[in-house]
């Protein structure tokens, strides 16, 4: 394979602007990833309705921000990081509600059933709260709560340069953009002064004519000077959901390694009986692990809904629950490190291949990476695969 | 000598019924032919998934994969090689059969081989990986048209060689669990490492499960492909997988005859639906508080009651019945508020609920699946029919 051909094509000043947009989408399959580990680490079910629990909690997010009156027209109310709290907050409660509820009706019943079974129930309950959400949630919401419950300091974005910008480019592209705006000036002086209906005088073609030519100068002068630098732009929302993921991550291992009931977990996910054995109540550890699952699946859509803002349907969870399993997967699921990890491999990788102009291969690019690690270390990562004994 | 005699009996009957099928399909519209057509199918994907899935114990969930594969290569040959081709109408499709079974065991050779290292539900991930490359490699390939889809230009509609590919993949499976070739693989489906250890060759066992199984679903999708005339990824994608893996599991893992009755009954059930008169947000309230109410009922007398069989049975009667009345007096009561009775959905709407709400119902009513273990047999029958005395078993 000539990989130098392969190579001409890519524009390296932008690949760590997509690394870091990796990291970005990384973290939410992250938090996804976490619900789906540790419920498999519990209870060895593939929990398929957790990427509607996220789509619910992505619409908790929306209605919650009309309730604060988020809902478009002409007063809004002036966002600020309290009401971003507050909807996290409650994107979260209303998760683990969901999750607890799903649980209890769905998956507890099946306890001690051949495991194929469960995972057809949870197929059903996943087929039945997208299409039962359908009947009632909004199908076509505004396309994102994105901009609208932005308070004003995180608008914009940072701007991080990496290598400084060519000096003479940056000189010419300054010049160009003076001339565009002079041209432009002149042409509006003259295009003010019609009046709708009027015919068009001679003397403005040639000045429409001048400011287009010099705004395409000044746009190719600003391309060559983009492309001379190397800087990465980071949304400012987006600085603030790396922190809340993070701090999300931090609180659950301190629940999982530090206090009873994270004990608890662990010894449910080592040995089920044995655990039960020795005084735990594994009907409420069980439910324990999905409530704090489903809460940190809740507070990633509540994330996504808002910083990144894609269209909302109630097919919305599909995608990033099937990826955030791979990413499960990937890290050694059961793992909650190996989850984080896997998350942002899958981030990463994801941009990279979009990066590379294969934007429509990037949603096999999980499966390829994933059939690949599990051949080579069929535990995922950082798991450890247990040998079976008769 | 008898042996052959049944066994050419059996051919010849399976061609008849194939064609009776066709006969008794003739009568109907395009679309019911349709659904016999597409029922059949099913059948096909179902059986040959159970080899798979139910009668091997490989948790495979991405079956549509080698749907896919037979469908699209005899796309692609009908469009390269038809018109010049000797051979035309019935006998190309038979071919065409071969040929996508072929390369659909190809596929499966493939998906086979990760299996011998991963188990369980390291296995169904990597599958049901395998079916998405699949799909997404084929939507960025123009040659194949791409996400636009493909024409297949011959089109044909022969109802009877659907049918008669179902009762072959029948017929295989039947005669693979009824004669010592089968017992492997039940033997590796009940415990890999201990079957090793009486000297079941595992590899192989696994590797042909997959290049059967595959190879059938390859020969229902050139089926497919000839009679839609238009394939597209789309058609092919995880959701048609899992439809078919819940008719596995409904009927009950490692049953053919449950594998063929969930198939026919759950591709039936959602066009069914599509007639559905629309439903008031009051009476779908009052339907699924009583369904629910009806199966927390159901579930616990079964947990919780060990009395004679015939005091439970009346039990379980009685709940349903209070379960239909509960289901009466609530939509009425419901009816009075103007808010519920005037908001109703489409049947188009509901349709998919109903069946995923089916599903959740039926895996915990019975999660064993309907049928269970049971399979059909002229014993059974005769049996029932008081003609043979019961079999004492052991």
């Amino acid at each position: 394979m000539d990989f130098g051909h392969l190579m001409a094509g890519l524009d390296f000043s932008t690949l760590p602007q997509q690394l870091v947009n990796g990291v970005l989408l990384g973290a939410i399959y992250a938090l996804i990833a976490l619900g789906y580990t540790m419920v498999y680490g519990v209870l060895r079910l593939i929990n398929f309705a957790h990427g509607e629990v996220f789509m619910l909690g992505a619409y908790t997010a929306l209605f919650t921000s009309w309730i604060f009156g988020f809902k478009g027209g002409a007063e809004m109310p002036e966002a600020s990081l309290l009401k971003l709290g507050a909807m996290l907050l409650i994107s979260m409660f209303v998760c683990g509600t969901i999750g607890v509820i799903i649980e209890r009706l769905a998956y507890r019943p099946m306890r001690n059933q051949p495991r194929i079974s469960v995972l057809i129930t949870a197929i059903g309950v996943s087929l039945f709260l997208q299409y039962g959400g359908a009947l009632f949630l909004p199908n076509s919401p505004p396309p994102s709560i994105n901009e609208k419950v932005m308070p004003e300091s995180l608008r914009g974005a940072a701007e991080i340069n990496l290598t400084p910008p060519d000096a003479k480019l940056k000189a010419d592209w300054e010049q160009k953009t003076a001339a565009a705006k002079v041209a432009n000036d002149a042409y509006e002086a003259v295009h003010q002064t019609l009046k709708p209906g009027d015919p068009e005088p001679p003397e403005l073609k040639p000045l429409r004519d001048q400011r287009n030519t010099t705004d395409r100068e000044a746009q190719n002068a600003q391309r060559l000077l983009d492309n001379s630098g190397v800087r990465i732009r980071i949304p400012k929302g987006q600085f603030l959901m790396l922190g809340t993921t993070v701090a999300l991550m931090v609180l659950l291992t301190l629940l999982v390694m530090g206090t009873p009931a994270g004990r608890a977990m662990r010894a449910v996910a080592h040995d089920f009986d044995s655990a039960s054995l020795m005084g735990i109540n594994v009907g409420q550890t069980i439910t324990f692990t999905f409530l704090i699952g489903s809460m940190l699946a809740g507070a990633g859509a509540m994330m996504n809904a808002t910083f990144i803002g894609t269209p909302l349907t109630t097919f919305y969870g599909f995608q990033p629950g099937v990826k955030a399993f791979v990413a499960a997967v990937l890290g050694g699921i059961g793992n909650i490190p190996g989850a984080v990890l896997g998350g942002l491999l899958m981030g990463i990788a994801e941009t990279t291949v979009v990066w590379m102009g294969y934007s429509s291969h990037r949603d096999a690019v999980a499966f390829v990476i994933l059939i690949v690690v599990l051949l080579f270390r069929p535990g995922g990562l950082l798991g450890s695969s247990k040998v079976e004994k008769v | 000598m008898r042996y052959w005699i049944v066994r050419l009996g059996s051919i010849a009957a399976a061609v008849l019924f194939a064609f009776i099928i066709e006969r008794l399909a003739g009568g109907f519209d395009a679309f019911g032919q349709r659904l016999v057509v597409l029922a059949g199918l099913y059948v096909t994907l179902a059986v040959s998934l159970n080899l798979i899935n139910g009668i091997t114990g490989q948790f495979s969930i991405g079956h549509a994969a080698f749907y896919q594969v037979g469908a699209y290569t005899t796309g692609y040959m009908a469009m390269r090689f038809y018109d010049a081709s000797p051979i035309k109408g019935e006998a190309w499709l038979i071919c065409m059969m071969f040929v996508g079974a072929l390369f659909a065991s190809v596929a499966g050779f493939v998906v086979g081989l990760p299996s011998l290292r991963l188990r369980g539900d390291y296995l169904a991930i990597v599958t049901l990986g395998f079916g998405e490359i699949l799909r997404i490699v084929v939507q960025n390939i123009e040659t194949l048209g791409g996400a636009y889809g493909m024409n297949v230009t011959p089109k044909f509609q022969y109802i009877w060689l659907v049918w008669l590919l179902a009762f072959v993949t029948i017929a295989v499976s039947r005669n693979l669990l009824q004669a010592a070739h089968g017992l492997p693989f039940l033997a590796v489906r009940e415990d890999e490492v201990a079957s090793s250890a009486m000297g079941v060759n595992v590899t192989k066992t696994k590797l042909v499960a997959f290049l059967l199984g595959s190879a059938f679903a390859g020969a229902a999708g050139a089926l497919l492909a000839h009679f839609e005339g238009f394939i597209s990824p789309q058609m092919f994608d995880m959701n048609v997988s899992f439809i078919i893996l819940t008719m596995v599991v409904l009927g009950g893992t490692g049953s053919i005859t449950g594998s063929v009755l969930a198939a026919i009954s759950l591709y039936y059930l959602p066009e069914k639906l599509r007639d559905l008169p629309p439903v008031s947000a009051a009476s779908l309230i009052a339907g699924v508080l009583a369904v629910g109410l009806c199966v927390a009922f159901l579930k616990n007398v079964e947990m919780r009651y060990h009395g004679p069989k015939v005091k439970r049975a009346a039990i379980m009667v009685g709940g349903i019945i209070g379960a239909i009345v509960v289901q009466g007096v609530l939509a009425r009561m419901l009816g009075n508020v103007s808010a519920l009775a005037d908001q109703s959905y489409e049947a188009s709407k509901l349709r998919m609920v109903i069946f995923a709400g089916t599903l959740i119902i039926l895996m915990l009513l019975r999660p064993q699946g309907v049928l269970a273990h049971y399979e059909f047999s002229w014993d059974g029958v005769k049996r029932m029919l008081g003609m043979k005395r019961k079999v004492a078993t052991a």
